[in-house]
């Protein structure tokens, strides 16, 4: 009996000790209804080295355009749209339209560093393409916004940009009297009202869709179709530099947001999740495709060139907590950055022209 | 003393080992979570895995379930404790198209 008790003791203790310890870890990031724990490592099988062809399979064009079964597409919508995302007087001012950002001219954006809005006053971020945006996620460079009917509306109203309270908006349209049987041909039983109007104009920017691009003929099998110095390039671009841990898919983005070190004050999605740290600094990650065409490059349009931009890559940008994980100097080569900005060239496609629409009077 | 922390480690490890085996697992290989949905018991862990390449942040805005793991690196493993009934939603704040719901059950 006398011998049990030191062995009681000894139990006692290091439970104590063993709930103490597991406490340590609990304590500091408990958030009321949710407990935390400690982080361990684990042990991953490793991964077979992935060879071009596996790569390439994951770059297949899609055949078809995603539409939300909330706003199917219709051509008669879509027609609309197209009116509409011409039509300036969209705007307060009667001189800009969703166009003049977004222009098919510009690869779908605007070819300046950064937007110019109401009164032709600088905005603080460079305008993104349109671009293949029926596969977006979730919108605008903060990703503020959840659906692209809801981004149509968002630059019409915004005092910086179209300045053009939706009511007015509505007035204006209602008083050109070749909009109303559109709205009603598109529409039926639904008619003119802001809410037709986003489903319009987002249905129209669904059908805006990068066209066949050299790089997709490669992936469909044509080995002549990109040169060799592309093919590493896009070897390069998989493999050590990384850039599909982001740029991935057929679009070359996954949506993600990502704090790329450019040494901007802008705070980006940061300012809708404040308590994250790595969402400081980050910014939607946008696709590729045209991307040749849309120059000058990055959220605050800082990068004149494709060649600048793979510098920053290769230096890893400005070392804060909330840099990407996956931001760090990469050492590549002068060959091996040659060949990623030959290869990113191949995504741009021979776009055909784009007819401005004749708008109802 | 090295008995105390002898038995110490043998009673972490094996709630270590017990809590694992009870968790349900949540995977994020693809930057997909391997479930939509899952229903647990109030009090009960899901395990989550980063067993995909990159770095993600799961996170959950819920009134009143609000957590955050932080940047969580390929090769780890947290476990996440939850303690009230109701609908979690969670999320990678880095990539929105994972997200999931967990029902906690009294």
């Amino acid at each position: 009996m006398a011998r049990l008790f030191p062995r009681r003791s000894s139990l006692g203790a290091a439970i104590a000790a063993a709930v103490s310890l597991g406490a340590i870890g609990f304590a500091g990031i408990s958030f009321g209804a949710v407990v935390v724990g400690e982080t361990r490592r684990i042990d991953l099988a490793p991964k077979a080295a992935t060879g071009v062809d596996a790569m390439k399979a994951q770059y297949k064009r899609p055949t078809t355009i995603p539409f939300p079964k909330e706003n199917p597409y219709t051509p008669e919508k879509a027609a609309l749209g197209k009116k509409l995302y011409f039509d300036t007087r969209l705007s307060v001012s009667m001189a800009q339209s969703c166009a003049s950002c977004h222009s098919p001219g510009f690869g779908w954006g605007d070819g300046l560093a950064v937007g110019v809005g109401h009164g032709m006053a600088k905005l603080g971020r460079h305008s993104p393409t349109i671009v293949n945006a029926a596969w977006g996620e979730i919108f605008m460079w903060d990703g503020r916004l959840a659906t692209l009917e809801e981004q149509a509306l968002g630059p019409i109203q915004a005092a910086g940009e179209m300045n053009m309270p939706l009511e007015q908006l509505m007035s204006r349209l209602t008083s050109i009297p070749e909009y109303k049987p559109l709205f009603a041909t598109a529409f039926p039983g639904e008619g003119m009202n802001v809410k037709t109007l986003a489903k319009a104009i987002a249905t129209y920017e669904r059908t805006v869709v990068s066209e066949r691009a050299p790089f997709d003929a490669w992936i469909e099998g044509d080995e002549k179709a990109i040169s060799e110095d592309a093919k590493r390039g896009f070897v390069v671009f998989n493999g050590k530099a990384m850039c599909s841990a982001c740029h991935e898919g057929w679009n070359f983005t996954n949506d993600g947001f990502q704090d790329i070190g450019l040494p901007s004050a802008d705070i980006g999605r940061g300012e809708f999740v404040p308590g994250v740290v790595k969402m400081q600094h980050a910014f939607k990650t946008p696709g590729l495709r045209e991307i040749a065409r849309r120059s000058p490059y990055m959220h605050d349009g800082s990068l004149a060139t494709l060649e600048a931009v793979v510098d920053h890559y290769d230096h890893g940008g400005v070392d804060r907590p909330s840099r990407s994980d996956l931001m760090k100097p990469l050492g590549l080569t002068a060959q091996e950055k040659s060949d990623l900005v030959t290869f990113m060239k191949t995504l741009t496609s021979n776009l055909s022209p784009t007819a401005v629409p004749v708008l109802p009077r | 003393m090295r008995t105390t922390i002898l038995f110490s480690f043998v009673i972490l490890s094996g709630l270590s080992v017990g809590a694992l085996a009870a968790n349900q697992v949540i995977h994020q290989q693809g930057r997909v979570f391997s479930s939509e949905s899952v229903t647990i018991k109030k009090g009960g862990a899901l395990t989550f895995v980063n067993d995909d390449s990159i770095p993600h942040n799961i996170m959950s805005a819920t009134k009143g379930s609000e957590f955050n793991l932080g940047s969580q690196a390929p090769g780890t493993s947290t476990d996440v404790t939850f303690k009230e009934a109701g609908n979690v939603q969670v999320i990678c704040a880095i990539h929105p198209r994972m997200k999931m719901t967990v029902n906690v059950t009294d």
